[in-house]
């Protein structure tokens, strides 16, 4: 409830502010107005309400959703078509073509990215990561967990990457990463060893290491341990999560508005939302002797800390 | 919120809708350390493993207020607070939930408890009553032994220990895990010398040899249910020294031992269902069996077995024993002054005695017991909102204990018991909890205890708590209905005109004995300091034990009654402070004074008892610990020791190896507990390797 009340307050004087800047083009320059495309190769009730939101929030430019199925390659679009793709089959369609209109990437995290196109991102594409930043989450655990120092985290052969930048980022606030490799699902061993070493676990949106069949074992044997775990993104911390740090339609929206205001030669390569909330678990907080998260507080906090560079 | 409401989570197509099932629900989240109604203590992995104790018992003495002392060197006697019964009487102790109370004689064989220490994950410590969640005879105490979980237990291990004092002890474990379940396969084996000398400086006979096997598993069947079981078995001999001494004089045969072979077996079934993330259920079934087999050679009078001598002994026993102690002196003349039956009988077994039944004869004396127990438990969990929450359930316990020499045969008993608590928070800083148990048990009728607990939450952190409870014990089956007569067969020479005989001693219960009853009343303060990584708990008690069975059980006029009654009163205190990474200080403290109405009952109490321990991570595998455990006198004698264990962790390609020392050093000179528990020198040492891999 907090969250839609907040966003009203915020939404409400933007509103006013967009009513005035589109009474000023309309005077000043011939109104102009972009072809936005949607795509996804499954179309859901999820998808039909994005695809709705988003054309209420540009009611000036003209927003399709058209059926993965049903599109031609990529270059045989308009070139002036701004592309907006919403699942992975259709990042794979847009791949397969240099050519082709320029594109903003959604729902795709770090290590989806990293499996399909390693390091390099072809030119025209944009990827709006979906997983939590690590840097977001190191000081989410920093405000709710002060005390931990040791951050333990699991990682695979698809991860590994990302434990450099992981590193780099936890070194300035004093942290330590620990981290311990998981291959083999059903040996726990590892996590025994990792949970030993830990202050607190940081979970990465790895669907190797983190799904419905290791979610059990992983939550119930750090719990049995009263070590939280933070991460590795919303879905979790219902689970048994201590908390995550996540971004929602309204904050994609939010970002979405204003990369559509911007040229696209001004899009950024791949860029992680800079709207986003906290969500935690105040029955597991309870459980672990921990005080509640105050989730619009701690926001707010990581919001101004990540103002301030 | 937000993710709470399902709607506004499952249309946001940016919310990860893989379907995550509710792992840490309601149902399965327990209350913080500062939320606990009660005092607890919990020895976890890490202790467990730094103390290097070989024994469960050793590892109680991390709990302040427990009173751990030892009858022999195989038989441990832990009581909290204290009171004489030399076994755990009025404490519960489970593993994995299911008691390992002894069916019949109601101790705790805690040397035979079929679990090792390498299978132990952590060991929690109620301290004070709570029938309600534990059931009856949670008296003083709870011990509540949870054993790694198999999902946890991937791989294999070996152990061994060697050392001095004939102590070598192996332990071999494999745990492997598959798509739906985890098992865990271990055996382990046990064995020392016991104490060196008793009283009179003679070798001591208590040395113990052991062999178990174990084996858990856990099997999710789908997302809401799950299985777990397990099956434990125990074989092994522990000495007893030979202590029969012949009732009448000129006696000099004997034999040299009555050592027990001990077997426990158990099995148990657990099925867990989620109904959702706010109810969940679970169904426990367990079987456990306690074999004890002790025969030892008796030789004695030929007159013990004479029929007129058991009737004079069931007519007065005083009488019959006076005669008895007496009967050179008496069969110089007469019968002493008595009723006329009283003389008549015992000039009849002068007569026998002056003819023959003066002769020694000597034979086998049976006092094996074989005890069972089946166990049905059902507990339901429901959170009925955020800040209520409602355990409540149901038990069944057949209890049945064969033994010619304690019960003549077999004896029998049935428990029903009907317990709930609930748990209200009402606010973010007062939580109360209360509940009751209703227990009828067929040998000693029915109760019904309640307690309630006041938590005051300064913070998630912090808390205060106020606690009343009452608790029941039932006189278990020994104390109540003991039907105690030996028989002695394989007589070396007839004696009476037969090759076996019953011994003329016979014992009853008073089979109309009443519950204990306590009621105890605690203020403690729990909190960590999350800072500097301190955890410490205080607590003040005033417990009361009325209609307290307090005799002693020996055979010769066992009267049992409800006649006794004591207090104990004090404070206890614990200390746990993660100093750094790397180190770890450990201090526990209680003072109890205890008033009793029989004297024998603060015997096993220790005014001031405590520990201290610090354990250090010295960095390339290098860890120590260093322990101090002492009581200022538990049955009088004071008990002060230090342990230092020093271990060694190496890689070994894929493979973990751990090497350690272990020395523990007698601080003081005096026997431990009784008089003929001495060992030769104050200190011992000895070493394990453990291999992981």
């Amino acid at each position: 409830m907090g969250a839609q009340s907040r966003m009203t307050l915020l939404s409400l004087p933007r509103r006013w502010q967009r009513g005035l800047l589109l009474l000023c083009l309309l005077l000043s320059v011939p109104a102009w107005s972009a072809d936005i495309l949607l795509t996804a190769a499954e179309d859901g009730a999820g998808v039909q309400a994005f695809v709705q939101a988003l054309t209420q929030q540009r009611p000036d430019d003209r927003v399709t959703f058209t059926p993965l199925a049903n599109l031609p390659v990529p270059s045989r679009l308009p070139a002036n078509t701004r592309l907006i793709l919403l699942d992975l089959p259709s990042l794979d369609w847009r791949l397969q073509d240099a050519q082709g209109p320029s594109t903003l990437v959604l729902r795709i995290s770090r290590l989806q990215a990293h499996q399909r196109m390693g390091q390099g991102v072809p030119g025209k594409i944009s990827l709006l990561w979906s997983d939590p930043p690590l840097e977001r989450q190191l000081r989410l655990i920093a405000t709710i967990l002060p005390q931990a120092r040791r951050i333990g985290v699991l990682y695979g052969a698809d991860s590994e990457f990302l434990l450099r930048e992981l590193r780099q980022y936890a070194a300035p606030m004093g942290l330590e990463i620990v981290p311990q490799r998981w291959d083999d699902i059903n040996d726990s061993r590892p996590l025994q060893h990792l949970f030993r070493n830990s202050d607190v676990l940081l979970g990465l949106d790895d669907p190797q290491l983190y799904n419905p069949k290791t979610a059990k074992n992983l939550l119930l044997s750090s719990y049995a341990r009263q070590l939280p775990l933070v991460g590795p993104n919303a879905g979790f911390v219902k689970a048994g999560s201590l908390a995550s740090t996540y971004s929602d339609q309204t904050d994609w929206l939010a970002v979405l508005d204003r990369l559509l205001d911007h040229p696209p030669a001004g899009w950024p390569r791949a860029v992680y939302p800079e709207r986003f909330k906290v969500v935690g678990n105040p029955q597991v907080a309870r459980s672990l002797g921990i005080e509640q998260v105050d989730e619009a507080n701690v926001a707010a906090r990581l919001a101004e800390g990540e103002q301030r560079p | 919120m937000l993710l709470c409401s399902g709607a506004v989570f499952a249309d946001d197509l940016f919310l990860d809708n893989q379907p995550l099932p509710q792992v840490l629900t309601a149902t399965r989240l327990k209350q913080s350390a500062a939320a606990v109604p009660g005092s607890m203590t919990v020895i976890d992995s890490e202790l467990i493993k730094a103390s290097g104790a070989r024994d469960i018992a050793e590892l109680l003495r991390l709990v302040p207020g427990m009173m751990v002392g030892y009858t022999s060197g195989n038989q441990a006697a832990v009581n909290y607070h204290g009171t004489n019964a030399s076994d755990a009487r009025r404490m519960q102790v489970l593993i994995d939930g299911r008691s390992v109370y002894r069916a019949g004689l109601a101790t705790v064989d805690w040397s035979d408890i079929p679990v090792a220490m390498e299978d132990i994950e952590r060991i929690e410590v109620f301290r004070g009553p709570n029938t309600v969640s534990y059931g009856a005879n949670a008296l003083m105490a709870v011990v509540n032994i949870l054993t790694r979980s198999p999902a946890d237990s991937h791989g294999s291990r070996v152990k061994v220990v060697r050392g001095e004092r004939g102590i070598n002890d192996f332990y071999a474990s494999q745990g492997v895990g598959w798509e739906t379940g985890d098992l865990r396969l271990s055996m382990s084996g046990q064995q020392d010398d016991g104490f060196d000398s008793n009283a009179v400086g003679a070798d001591r006979r208590d040395g113990r040899r052991l062999n178990r096997f174990s084996l858990a598993v856990s099997q999710t069947l789908n997302t809401q249910q799950s299985i777990d079981w397990q099956l434990n078995a125990k074989e092994g001999t522990n000495q007893r020294p030979y202590t029969y001494t012949p009732v009448f004089a000129g006696i000099t045969e004997g034999g040299n031992n009555s050592d027990v072979t001990a077997k426990d077996y158990a099995g148990s079934l657990r099925w867990n269902f989620d109904f959702n993330p706010e109810h969940s259920l679970y169904i426990q079934g367990s079987a456990q069996q306690w074999d004890r087999r002790q025969i030892w050679k008796a030789c004695d009078a030929k007159v013990s077995f004479s029929p007129e001598l058991t009737r004079l002994w069931q007519l007065n026993p005083n009488y019959a024993e006076r005669l008895a102690r007496h009967m050179d002196t008496y069969s110089q003349g007469v019968a002493p002054p008595g009723s006329a039956d009283e003389q008549a009988l015992g000039n009849q077994v002068l007569d026998q005695w002056r003819n023959g039944a003066s002769q020694s004869v000597c034979g086998d004396i049976d006092q094996s017991t074989r005890e069972s127990r089946y166990d049905l438990e059902i507990q339901d969990t429901l959170s009925l909102s955020d800040s209520l929450r409602l355990v409540s359930g149901m038990n069944y316990r057949y209890d049945r204990a064969d033994s010619d020499t304690y019960f003549n045969g077999t004896l029998d008993d049935t428990t029903w018991r009907l317990f709930g608590q609930l748990e209200w928070r009402a606010s973010e800083h007062w939580l109360l909890q209360g509940g009751a148990m209703y227990e009828d048990t067929h040998l000693s009728g029915n109760s019904l205890t309640p307690r309630v607990a006041v938590n005051y939450l300064i913070n998630p952190r912090h808390g205060l708590r106020a606690v009343y409870s009452e608790a029941i014990r039932s006189p278990d089956m020994f104390e109540n209905n003991v039907n105690w007569s030996y028989r002695v067969t394989n007589l070396d020479s007839p004696a009476y005109g037969q090759n076996s005989g019953q011994y003329f001693v016979v014992t009853r219960g008073p089979g109309n004995l009443d519950k204990e009853l306590m009621k105890s009343r605690e203020l403690g303060y729990n909190g960590f300091f999350a800072d500097i990584g301190l955890n410490m708990d205080v607590k003040l008690f005033y417990d009361e034990i009325t209609d307290m069975i307090s005799s002693p059980l020996r055979n010769n006029q066992y009267i049992a009654s409800n006649a006794n009654s004591s207090r104990f009163t004090g404070a206890e205190s614990q200390f746990d402070w993660r100093m750094s990474n790397a180190d770890r200080l450990r201090l526990t403290y209680a003072y109890v004074d205890a008033s009793t109405s029989n004297p024998l009952d603060k015997a096993q109490t220790a005014r001031n008892s405590g520990s201290a321990g610090w354990l250090r991570e010295w960095g390339q595998g290098w860890s120590s610990a260093l322990f101090y455990y002492g009581d200022d006198a538990l049955n009088r004698y004071r008990f002060e020791r230090v342990d230092l264990r020093v271990a060694k962790r190496m890689a070994l390609g894929n493979a973990n190896v751990e090497l350690a020392g272990m020395l523990q050093q007698r601080l003081d000179n005096q026997p431990t507990t009784w008089a003929d528990n001495n060992y030769d020198h104050r200190q011992v040492l000895y070493f394990s390797a453990e291999l992981e891999f």
